[in-house]
């Protein structure tokens, strides 16, 4: 990490939020959370919790202007069979916006980041009236053990 | 002296204390059943996203309402909540306590009831009682998520205000004493409300079309301006956490009547989210002079503004 401290400001939120040392450290406090959160921890259950951060990752840092290329499906393919409402949705968002601050970025470049995600909850929550509206989507009986 | 509006005051009360002690008695039974029961709250929005109370009852920040849907429910769902607030000027107080139900993020009603008193002045001891009936609509848009777009999320709103009197103030009984042409009147509203995430930045602009003397206190209408007009209001908000904003706010009022020298009102405020269930606002408040002419007391109407809300 070169940019940090110095007064040329950074050329992009990736750069700003400290590089990749500092996602990947958001992205491991990510999947601390969400597997330990009764509000979603259930569209994880069958999850390779190892790719899904690779993944994951991958996201954060293309999106933010990092030097990645996201290999994963695409976000609409990926939730499609999830039936996440609003309420799951907004509960992942603001376990992001914790594990950003545990990794120490700063709220105003949280902010950017959730910025530039927030249009997909288009793709991800299902549309009103689509399957899994009013009943819980499958996984949802399972219970997940506790990850370490 | 007991005013005709205000004879079943104790009763009025005691009906918004089981309602809302009904709504937290139904949120706390149901806390262990699973959460897809559609008649659970979800509580699914994010902190500071579902607003506060403003002056009148209704979803926003201080002075000026949003067009975000009161409460922590989502689309799917409902939120609730009750609100206390004491603004307290240099000569007069108001009081207000009230309760807001949201619904599907789309439609908000709330009732809310003032009571503002004079504390100096020559008017030392006037009581004016108000109650507002509020309802809101969002038309369009999505004030959080769509955040490749520049558009803002837009609702229309009605408030009917009841002034129920005059107490306290010899031979003075209703506020058309004082030159209003009616005891009660309806404000229609058009909000438009956006978050702009990668700047943290909120901004609301509210238009209003209204005859309300001193937000109704002083009744609607008067000698110099019988009708409504559109008066122009706006919040603006930093969001410094998740659960911390900070802003301010600019209310216009009309200049209906020559006995009260109206001006626009405006805060600086600081809201936080302390809980889903719990949100705190406090504001420094100026109202401008309020009837002036009469108190003899040009200065502007400054000081506190507090308000709790809680809720689901």
């Amino acid at each position: 990490m070169f940019c940090a401290g110095a007064p040329a400001s950074p050329a992009t939120l990736f750069d700003a939020m400290g590089g990749e040392p500092v996602l990947r450290t958001a992205v491991d406090r990510f999947a601390e959370i969400v597997v330990a959160d009764d509000r979603i921890n259930f569209t994880f259950a069958e999850a390779d919790m190892g790719k899904f951060k690779e993944l994951l990752f991958e996201q954060l840092c293309n999106i933010s202007g990092g030097p990645c290329r996201y290999t994963g499906r695409d976000m609409r393919t990926a939730h499609a069979k999830l039936g996440i409402n609003t309420a799951e949705f907004n509960a992942l968002a603001e376990d992001l916006y914790i594990a950003l601050g545990k990794a120490g970025v700063p709220y105003r470049l949280q902010n950017k980041l959730v910025a530039r995600l927030a249009p997909m909850k288009r793709d991800i929550v299902k549309p009103p009236g689509a399957p899994g509206a009013s009943f819980p989507a499958e996984p949802k009986t399972e219970s997940q053990p506790p990850t370490p | 002296m007991l005013m005709p509006g205000r004879r079943n005051h104790p009763i009025r009360r005691t009906f918004f204390i089981i309602w809302v002690a009904a709504l937290v008695g139904v949120r706390a039974a149901s806390a262990s059943a699973p959460f897809e029961n559609p008649a659970i709250p979800d509580e699914g929005k994010l902190p500071l996203t579902a607003g506060f109370t403003d002056i009148d009852g209704a979803g926003g920040a201080g002075l000026v309402p949003w067009a975000i849907i009161t409460g922590y429910g989502t689309e799917d769902s409902y939120g609730a909540n009750a609100h206390y607030t004491l603004v307290s000027l240099s000569d007069f107080r108001l009081r207000s306590y009230g309760v807001a139900v949201g619904a599907l993020d789309r439609v908000e009603a709330s009732v809310t009831q003032d009571q503002f008193s004079a504390t100096g002045t020559a008017l030392s001891g006037l009581t004016v009682e108000q109650r507002i009936y509020g309802l809101k609509v969002r038309l369009t848009g999505d004030a959080v998520y769509d955040q490749d777009s520049w558009a803002p999320q837009t609702a229309v709103g009605v408030e009917y205000k009841r002034n129920s009197g005059i107490s306290d103030v010899p031979g003075v009984v209703d506020p058309r004493q004082l030159g209003a042409v009616a005891d009660s009147g309806s404000d229609f509203y058009l909000s438009a409300t956006k978050v702009y995430l990668a700047q943290s930045l909120l901004l609301d602009v509210t238009l209003r079309y209204t005859n309300a003397n001193e937000l109704g206190l002083v009744g609607f209408g008067g000698d110099l301006r019988r009708d409504r007009s559109v008066r122009f209001e706006s919040s603006v908000a930093y969001l410094l956490s998740r659960t911390v904003a900070v802003g301010a706010e600019y209310r216009d009022k009309p200049h209906n009547l020559s006995v009260d020298d109206e001006r626009g009102a405006w805060d600086a405020f600081v809201a936080w989210t302390a809980s889903r269930h719990v949100s705190v606002v406090a504001a420094f408040v100026s109202l401008g002079s309020i009837l002036s002419p009469v108190t003899h007391d040009t200065s502007d109407q400054n000081g506190a503004y507090l308000s709790l809300q809680v809720g689901f």
